[in-house]
């Protein structure tokens, strides 16, 4: 049973929400090694789905489970840390909606069936959404209400898009359920066409979910507005459920002999995502915007990646992976420098080498990691692009690639450093402790072993999950 | 059955137009409400066999679409106590035209797409309809500042889509996965924004997302 991935975070979730503060946080911490042991077990094939018309151990979806579940348990250990240190308004809310959460991010990783995704997608923003509204402010609900609303249109956008799959198969005349692997064996009967048009609905509006410009604008405000071990959730692991849905659809359409089409579009969204990004990071005032807008460029950098194609779709196989550590970890440490300095402007912030050489160290080694530089993954996996894009010969957009890499590189590291060495004298408020920096390094570290030593099975899933858009590791 | 239906694609059409020009807020409503019940209704007229399944689906569209969503709407309005949208974006008359040019491109391509396919030429004005109606929701949503309006086009981009579902899916097992869909998306869309509202209600007197200009570049 393989649903219980999904069903168990609900129950702890609603148990949460009526128990004391203190057993809640002990629920989120087991219900994160639960979790991770029952993801362990259906990667080694020993739990398999119990609704397979609806749902599937697809190995795509199994490497986003995953990643899910592993930065889960560390989010939630700093989370409770992080508690007991603010004052959070209504905590049970938190944690409750936290497990949704959570359940709602697994069904979208084992979702088949064409409306189950779209519905477990739709469900991520319903559950998500009272994490970002948390701490009731006027921004917070700025924030909230530019999130729904335009993650909505978005939503139902992505709707037409399935109408319009659907209506390629009736076109097609073709009888079989309307689940994408059940779709990609038929894939070459459905209406082109409409094949077309619906992959271009559903890219937006899942798009819009994952941050892709120009739907992107939601981002950086909830990024920045939720509490911090909400902030990684939002963006190590929510970014890459919204990019599964636009993966399954790129698959179709591969399947279906339109892969071209579906990778210009994806290369299209991921260079101006980048590009985007770039202007923007320039003057940020905020530590926690700057490190949403690198999450667009980094979803750039993975709907670039798989629409290249061939070893291309490997590397962006392992920035999904590394982004995942690395900007959690950052957005954990940012959840220190928030609680030390109580401000989210950079110019309230400053000399963190000296104050909070601990979460400074995270945060320093997670931007060198950000950046692409060895020893993190994101060195191997952006290369690994680079080189791909190279074999196809795709020599503009990979100069265009290549500058805004720079360019955010540039723009960033002005912050960070005036972050980390800047002039700084007053109070510090909170200051750092353990357990809230071991998460961060931990995360990180994780990042480092799996650029020296990945797991075979680990190795042979990413493999396997991209050679569907005809993804190697060899090029 | 078919000049009936196509008297209520009319009358979509109309209510999308005056939806566009309104701007005293409970009117609005009150035009989304019959929007509501007209587009639920249209399905009934071009079934062919009707089973209890759908027809009580339809029932359920209804109550939904015509009755629950606007009265909740409504007493929203009521509650913070705003009559009319003071300064739209884009002024009545400019929207009015823009919904008339709306018409126009959505006749243009539902032309394109059936002379490109086998599809049968009877379900062209819904295909009109269904654009217009999707277009101009969105159009709504984004010429507006009051949170309320933008809901309401949301509303009115949601009632596209279901639209489009039915013109689309004719022939068989799909009619069921639009109901469904549409059903979840509009009572989740609607539920989470009337409690966001609720909460822009008792943070500022106003819910005016004009006000809700701190977070920018």
């Amino acid at each position: 049973m393989l649903e219980f991935t999904c069903l168990i975070p609900i129950f702890t979730g609603i148990i949460a929400m009526f128990l004391p503060v203190r057993f809640g946080r002990g629920i989120l911490v087991v219900t994160a090694l639960l979790h991770l042991q029952l993801t362990i077990m259906a990667w080694l094939g020993k739990i398999t789905p119990g609704l397979p018309q609806y749902f599937s151990a697809s190995p795509d979806g199994l490497l986003v489970l995953l990643v899910t579940s592993f930065i889960f348990l560390f989010i939630s250990i700093y989370a409770v840390s992080y508690m007991s240190e603010t004052e959070i308004q209504s905590e049970p809310i938190y944690i409750g909606c936290t497990l949704f959460f959570l359940a709602t991010m697994s069904m979208v990783a084992l979702a088949d069936h064409l409306i189950v995704l779209w519905i477990a997608i739709e469900a991520t923003t319903l559950m998500s959404a009272p994490l970002i509204f948390l701490n009731r402010s006027k921004s917070a609900l700025e924030a909230t209400w530019k999130y729904v609303l335009i993650c909505s249109v978005g939503i139902a956008l992505a709707l037409l898009g399935c109408f319009f799959i659907i209506l390629a198969m009736d076109i097609g005349n073709i009888q079989v359920p309307i689940s994408f692997s059940a779709l990609s064996v038929v894939a070459t009967q459905l209406d082109p066409m409409w094949l077309k048009a619906g992959f271009i609905f559903l890219v937006i509006g899942y798009g819009t979910k994952m941050g892709l410009a120009p739907m992107h604008t939601w981002l950086p405000d909830a990024h920045s507005e939720a509490p911090s071990p909400a902030s990684a959730l939002l963006s190590g692991a929510l970014l890459n459920c919204a990019f599964l849905g636009v993966y399954r659809s790129h698959q179709l359409l591969y399947k279906a002999g339109l892969g071209d089409f579906s990778g210009n579009i994806l290369i299209g969204f991921g260079l101006l995502s980048m590009l985007v990004a770039a202007v923007f990071i320039f003057n940020q005032t905020g530590y926690k915007r700057m490190l949403a807008y690198s999450s667009i460029e980094n979803m750039g950098i993975i709907a670039f990646g798989v629409g290249i194609g061939g070893l291309a779709t490997y590397g962006a196989m392992l920035h999904l992976i590394h982004h995942s550590l690395i900007k959690s970890s950052l957005f954990l440490s940012s959840g220190n420098i928030l609680l030390g300095y109580g401000s989210k402007l950079i110019s309230k912030t400053g000399n963190m080498a000296k104050v909070f050489p601990k979460t400074f160290t995270a945060f320093f080694a997670g931007f060198a990691g950000i950046s692409g530089f060895p020893p993190f993954g994101i060195f191997v996996s952006e290369l690994l692009i680079i080189l791909g894009a190279f074999q196809k010969g795709r020599t503009i957009s990979i100069s265009i690639f290549i500058i805004a890499l720079v360019l955010i590189f540039a723009g960033a590291s002005r912050l960070v450093m005036k972050m980390s060495f800047g002039k700084w004298d007053d109070e510090i408020l909170v200051d750092e402790n353990m357990a809230r920096v071991l998460p961060s390094y931990a995360l990180l570290l994780t990042s480092i072993i799996l650029c020296v030593w990945m797991p075979d099975n680990l190795y042979q899933t990413i493999l396997s999950a991209i050679a569907t858009i005809g993804g190697s590791s060899n090029g | 059955m078919i000049a009936f239906s196509n008297a209520l694609l009319a009358l979509t059409l109309l209510s999308v137009l005056l939806s566009l020009a309104s701007h005293r807020l409970v009117a609005l409503v009150k035009i989304m409400a019959f929007q509501g019940i007209v587009v639920s209704l249209i399905p009934l007229f071009l079934e062919q066999h009707m089973t209890i399944g759908s027809i009580m689906m339809l029932q359920v569209m209804i109550l939904i679409k015509g009755f629950l969503i606007p009265g909740f709407i409504y007493v929203a309005v009521k509650k913070i106590k705003i009559r009319r949208e003071i300064e739209p974006i884009i002024g009545y008359h400019a929207s009015l035209f823009t919904g008339l040019i709306f018409i126009l491109i959505s006749a243009f391509i539902a032309d394109r797409i059936y002379a490109s396919q086998s599809l049968p030429g009877e379900h062209m004005l819904l295909m009109i309809t269904a654009i217009t109606t999707l277009a101009s929701g969105l159009f709504l949503l984004m010429a507006r500042y009051k949170a309320i309006t933008q809901v309401i086009g949301y509303l009115m981009m949601e009632n596209g889509i279901y639209l489009f579902g039915t013109a689309l899916a004719k022939q068989t097992h799909t009619q069921y996965i639009v109901e469904f869909g549409v059903l979840l998306d509009l009572l989740v869309g609607i539920m989470i924004m009337g409690i966001v509202l609720n909460n822009i209600n008792s943070t500022f007197d106003d819910v005016d997302t004009a006000l809700l200009g701190q977070l920018k570049e």
